[in-house]
């Protein structure tokens, strides 16, 4: 439980809390402050994980959620993470950490042979090798394939945590915590604006806790603590720690993951896992920093080879020397702090090797260091397998030479954090002079600041920062004063890192995207296979695809597609990121609304009281309706259902028809207003009664049907089909507000207001009449069929009461205020018990509308016409009204077009199935034979056998032939008659009675 | 003669989960029942005349735009060009005003949402900006909470909302306030 790696001093680790945690089952110990990553270093644990295609060992390459090596699972059971980046993964206690991509362990992986084959596995390798035969893809290949490579394993349980989406508005967004973003966040919250900062880490400072500069009289890290207290203590300032901004949308709205209780064993109590902030944001400084570059060179990808920055991140923030005989291999002038920074640290500096040739600034380091310089070499190739043992030097010269070390540190300049300029698909420019792209056109509001504009120096990036904040304020209208920016200690120098890009020295393995395992050949085999675009490149080598998006790859593959074609890099092309900027779990993006909650449920007035029915239940969109009512003793929902279908047709029965969608309509114009969007007359209708309407699309197809009752003079009732109540009051507001704005007419939701109940069977006036008010008549006189009158129930509640029929039955619709819906629902079933009442669910209703031919959503598919629904004659000539120009097309009007009949079949004892398609009899099932199909589908009680109906080719003119059902799907061949549609009552007497 | 009919809530303890916090609460949730509610829409060149109507009857001046104006017991909230929603606690019948109206006092169900956590709890299933420099009392909104249809205003500064949504939903809105309240110390009590 030695921490043998980690400094006597420094770094913002807590040393007074010790926390434990596992790695492959072995115990560590670590501090609260270091993240997975620096703890198993401290520990001297350098091989974390195995690569995705050739097995390699890996280390830690980075300190950021850049980092494409160091992927471990983390936890266990149904809460196990797969893909986890140990760089930053936050240190908790009884952290449990698993290496990926290896067995039977991580030391001895046996797919590690993978390497000898590497020679063939290169770019392309799949898709030139299993080629032949094509079947073995699917079946032999691609499985292999796929269970060698790979990363981490899912816990393929259900996730026990829970997630919150919300949503935050602010004057000023900033994005990152380095110096250019806390300036930025000082200056627009020192003004009064809204600001909200949100930081990928869980610690705010970004470089300023990894290097070891000055503000003013200050350590950087203590100034960015300073800093950090001042937003916490502003009101209006919203501090967002361990909360990447993920994703950039129009009109300044941000996505930003906020890891809430990612860095404990599990949630606390109520707390959600993670929260997907949703930032509306009127101006934006992106403020993300610069991440290094890696130098391509034979095994560079052996444990113990780290970018530079990196390795000042573990010495100065945490407290860890990554190595204790260090290589230095640099283009630029940064490396000096490298060089200053492990010389304090006490690391011995074996080499500084400068690939410019000419490195004044870096003399004095190493010679300050103890280390020898090497002018323009470069290191041919770094050995040790498993950990870093070693490296071949090459000097200017030409001379080759071995030096032992445990850590290289490669610092090749840096490529500002541009992704989230881009995501609006805007382009970054190349810069010259920086060797690195740039942002170009930025999202409206968004400004950027400090490295990740190109402003790399520490005095540069506060400056800019704070202006930056300074002006996204003030264009929000407060006055921001200017922000005092301490003078800061000198700049390191040339820090731009121009190339070259890889080492000159070609020996083994140079990576380029280490995650996805391309290397330096891959890209030149690309190129000498034609895939020069960029976009070629990245898709034939799938260099910057894995989840770290290329972040350390995929300007570097670039460039050296240009360095290999001869190409500038703007010729060669740029690249741009997409959303997510780190990975975001789908758990995130669901937020609290998953399993039943993933949509509203919305329960009828009748529900509570169905539920102690016993009832089954059955979802309609967002409704919840009474499928069936269950009696002791019924063995299945068939059963029941045709006992409720027989008690409506011999005595009476009750549904909750609340569902239904209700559009209260008034105003001088509504009767026009109807007339115009049904295909039928309203402003005919007389006061008191109810119609029929059917109203088409534009294009002339059926949209929607059901009954418009007029209450009034001006003053309509229309109801809609469940299922399109939202559609037809859209359709309805888009008439009124886009198409006849002239019209005085006003719709109101009604929907929810009413409780409405069928009331049907030859003995529903009987329970009618008992529930309504004295004076109140409801006889076949006084309330005819199709009537409707307002009265009252039950001792003075408002109602109304409708004379309308989907059973065909005679029948009634009774409605009530929904507050009363509970109530009712028990009343009717306590005045019917004299009359045998039974409640009925959807099931029976759907049984009893086919027997009777009523056309419902199987029937209005968004393919039929009103004629073909057999309601040609009710296409009104006498008016204008939607769809009555386009029904008119030729295609409408060919007499050949399936029309709906019903069928019966001729072996009375077959079942009839939805969806046969009807075929001459004797003639081969085709398409060309194909002359419709079965829509709806019954047993019916009242006919003793199954019924059906559907569309045929001049199926009225075709009564009593017969034709096959066929259905191949489900192996069904049977014949069928043609007969009316309506197989109860077809003159109608019943409902009239 | 059947038995005179009951009123009742769409809310049950069922799918409708009461909450209570460890502490004092951040968030308190309640049902308002019995409102008068009824939607209101100017009919065509008749507006001055429902504005003068409503003037005289309830000393409310119509606001032009999503406000809620109240006099004593009533208040109107703009919900619309020409449209308002009425509410009433003393049963006020809104139906002789010259205007389209439709009774809505069962077709919406509304909740009181108040406390200091009130805001935040919101803005898991509201996405408008109900920060105090933008959203006073006497300010309403048309929008969404989640993908419920909500209207909601604020009358008080703790802040203190009321929000309005199809009775059908109110069960799941409610589960969804609960559900964010829960970690904002929650009290969430049916029955008024």
């Amino acid at each position: 439980m030695s921490q043998s790696n980690r400094l006597a001093a420094g770094g913002l680790i807590d040393r007074a809390s010790t926390i434990g945690f596992t790695f492959d089952g072995r115990r560590y110990a670590g501090h609260s402050g270091d993240t997975l990553a620096s703890a198993l270093l401290a520990n001297g644990v350098k091989l974390v994980g195995r690569s995705f295609k050739y097995h390699r060992p890996r280390g830690v390459l980075t300190a950021g959620s850049e980092e494409p090596n160091a992927l471990v699972e983390l936890r266990s059971g149904a809460r196990r993470e797969p893909n986890a980046k140990a760089t930053v993964a936050e240190l908790y206690d009884g952290l449990e950490a698993t290496s990926q991509n290896r067995w039977p362990s991580l030391a001895f992986d046996v797919m590690a042979v993978n390497q000898l084959a590497a020679p063939i596995f290169v770019a392309g390798f799949y898709y030139k090798t299993f080629m032949w035969p094509a079947k073995f893809w699917e079946k032999l290949y691609e499985p292999m394939i796929r269970r060698a490579a790979g990363l981490g394993r899912l816990s393929g349980e259900a996730d026990p945590d829970s997630y919150e989406k919300i949503t935050a508005h602010c004057d000023v967004l900033v994005i990152g915590s380095g110096p250019a973003g806390l300036a930025a966040a000082l200056a627009a919250g020192r003004s009064g604006a809204r600001v909200i900062l949100a930081e990928e880490d869980f610690a705010l400072g970004g470089r300023l806790n990894s290097d070891r500069r000055t503000i003013g009289d200050k350590a950087s890290s203590a100034w960015a603590a300073d800093a950090a207290a001042e937003l916490e203590s502003l009101p209006e300032v919203t501090v967002l720690r361990r909360t990447p901004v993920v994703g950039v949308y129009d009109d300044g709205v941000y996505a930003a993951l906020e890891r809430v209780s990612d860095h404990m064993r599990e949630p606390a109590a109520h707390q959600p896992r993670q929260r997907l902030w949703r930032i509306v944001a009127k101006r934006t400084v992106l403020a993300a920093g610069a991440l290094e570059r890696p130098i391509p060179f034979g095994g560079n990808d052996t444990p113990g080879v780290m970018l530079a920055s990196a390795v000042r991140t573990y010495l100065n923030r945490f407290g860890v020397a990554p190595g204790k005989r260090a290589v230095v291999y640099a283009n630029n002038d940064d490396a000096a702090a490298t060089i200053a920074d492990l010389a304090a640290a006490g690391c011995e500096i074996a080499a500084v090797i400068d690939a410019r040739g000419d490195a004044p600034a870096l003399h004095a380091a190493a010679r300050a260091a103890g280390a020898s310089l090497i002018f323009g070499g470069a290191i041919a190739r770094a050995y040790g397998g498993r950990s870093l043992k070693g490296c071949e030097i090459v000097d200017g010269r030409g001379r080759g030479f071995k030096v032992e070390c445990d850590l290289i540190a490669v610092s090749a300049g840096w490529n500002p954090s541009i992704q989230l300029t881009t995501h609006l698909s805007a382009r970054p420019v190349w810069d010259d002079r920086l060797a690195a792209f740039l942002p170009g056109a930025r999202p409206v509001g968004m400004e950027v600041a400090g490295a990740a504009g190109g402003a790399y120096g520490l005095g540069e990036a506060l400056a800019a920062g704070a202006k930056a904040g300074a002006e996204a304020a003030e264009a929000c209208g407060f006055a921001a004063g200017a922000v005092d920016i301490p003078a800061t200690d000198p700049e390191p120098g040339d820090t731009h890192g121009r190339g070259p890009w890889r080492s000159p020295v070609k020996r083994g393995k140079a990576f380029v995207d280490f995650q996805n395992d391309v290397t330096v050949s891959d890209v030149e085999l690309a190129a000498r296979e034609g895939f020069k675009s960029v976009e070629h490149l990245k898709r034939y080598t799938t260099l910057g695809m894995a989840t770290d998006q290329g972040r350390t790859s995929n300007v570097l593959g670039l460039a050296l597609m240009a360095e290999i074609t001869g190409r500038s890099i703007p010729e060669t092309g740029i690249t741009a990121a997409r959303a997510p900027f780190t990975p975001v779990a789908i758990g995130a993006l669901g937020g609290a609304h998953r399993h039943k909650e993933f949509r509203p449920t919305r329960l009828p007035p009748s529900h509570f009281w169905a539920e102690e029915q016993g009832a089954a239940f059955t979802e309609t969109g967002q409704w919840m309706r009474a499928a069936y009512f269950p009696r002791p003793g019924e063995k299945d929902w068939f059963e029941t259902a045709v006992r409720e279908v027989n008690t409506v047709r011999t005595a009476v029965g009750v549904y909750d028809a609340s569902t239904l969608g209700k559009i209260d309509i008034q105003g001088a114009d509504a009767g026009v207003f109807l007339d115009r969007v049904y295909i039928n007359a309203f402003s005919s209708l007389a006061v008191g009664k109810a119609r029929y309407g059917l109203m088409l699309r534009e294009d002339g197809v059926a949209m929607d049907d059901g009954t418009t009752t007029r209450l009034g003079e001006t003053h309509y009732y229309m109801t809609t089909t469940t299922a399109n109540a939202g559609g037809v009051m859209r359709h309805l507001e888009l008439c009124k507000q886009w198409l006849w704005p002239e019209l005085d007419v006003h719709f109101s939701s009604v929907t929810d207001q009413w409780a409405q109940y069928a009331i049907a069977g030859p003995r529903s006036r009987d329970v009618v009449a008992a529930l309504v008010d004295e004076g109140f008549d409801v006889s076949n006189e006084a309330l005819p069929y199709m009537g409707a009158k307002e009265l009252t129930v039950c001792g003075g509640v408002k109602a109304r009461l409708f004379r309308l029929s989907f059973s065909g039955e005679l029948a009634y619709e009774l409605a009530v205020p929904a507050r009363y819906g509970d109530a009712m629902i028990r009343a009717i079933i306590k005045a019917g018990e004299p009359f045998g009442i039974c409640p009925y669910g959807a099931e029976a209703l759907a049984i009893m509308r086919i027997e009777k031919g009523h056309a419902a959503g199987p029937e209005l598919n968004g393919n039929t016409t009103a004629a073909d629904l057999g309601m040609g004659k009710m296409l009104s000539k006498k008016k204008d009204f939607i769809g009555r120009t386009l029904s008119g097309r030729e295609a409408f009007q060919d007499p050949e077009r399936p029309s709906l009949v019903g069928f019966r079949p001729v072996d009375r004892s077959a079942r009839l199935r939805s969806g046969a398609h009807f075929v001459p009899r004797g003639e081969t099932p085709s398409a060309a034979n194909d002359q419709g199909y079965m829509t709806s589908t019954a047993y019916s009680p009242s006919n003793g056998h199954w019924i059906g109906l559907g569309f045929l080719a001049r199926g009225p003119e075709r009564m009593g032939e017969i034709v096959r059902a066929y259905d191949p799907v489900r192996g069904g061949d049977i014949e069928v008659e043609v007969v009316s549609p309506v197989f109860v009552d077809p003159e109608g007497a019943r409902l009239r009675a | 003669m059947p038995e005179p009919l009951v009123a009742r809530s769409p809310l049950r303890a069922h799918v409708a989960p009461p909450a209570s916090p460890a502490g004092e609460p951040g968030v308190v949730l309640r049902e308002i029942p019995d409102l008068t509610l009824a939607s209101v829409a100017a009919l065509k060149g008749r507006e001055a005349e429902l504005t003068q109507a409503v003037s005289s009857a309830y000393g409310v001046d119509l606001p032009d735009g999503p406000k809620r104006v109240s006099s004593g017991a009533v208040s109107f909230v703009g919900v619309g060009p020409g449209k308002w929603l009425a509410a009433s606690t003393v049963g006020t019948d809104f139906s002789g005003l010259p205007a389209a109206v439709a009774d809505q006092s069962d077709g919406r169900a509304v909740f009181r949402l108040s406390g200091p956590k009130a805001r935040e709890t919101l803005a898991t299933l509201v996405q408008i900006d109900l920060h105090p420099r933008a959203f006073q009392r006497g300010d309403a909104a048309v929008t969404h909470a989640a993908s419920i249809a909500v209207t909601l205003w604020q009358v008080g500064d703790e802040p203190t909302y009321e929000i309005v949504m199809f009775r059908t939903y109110a069960a799941t809105l409610w589960r969804w306030l609960v559900e964010a309240g829960r970690s904002r110390g929650i009290d969430a009590r049916l029955g008024g």
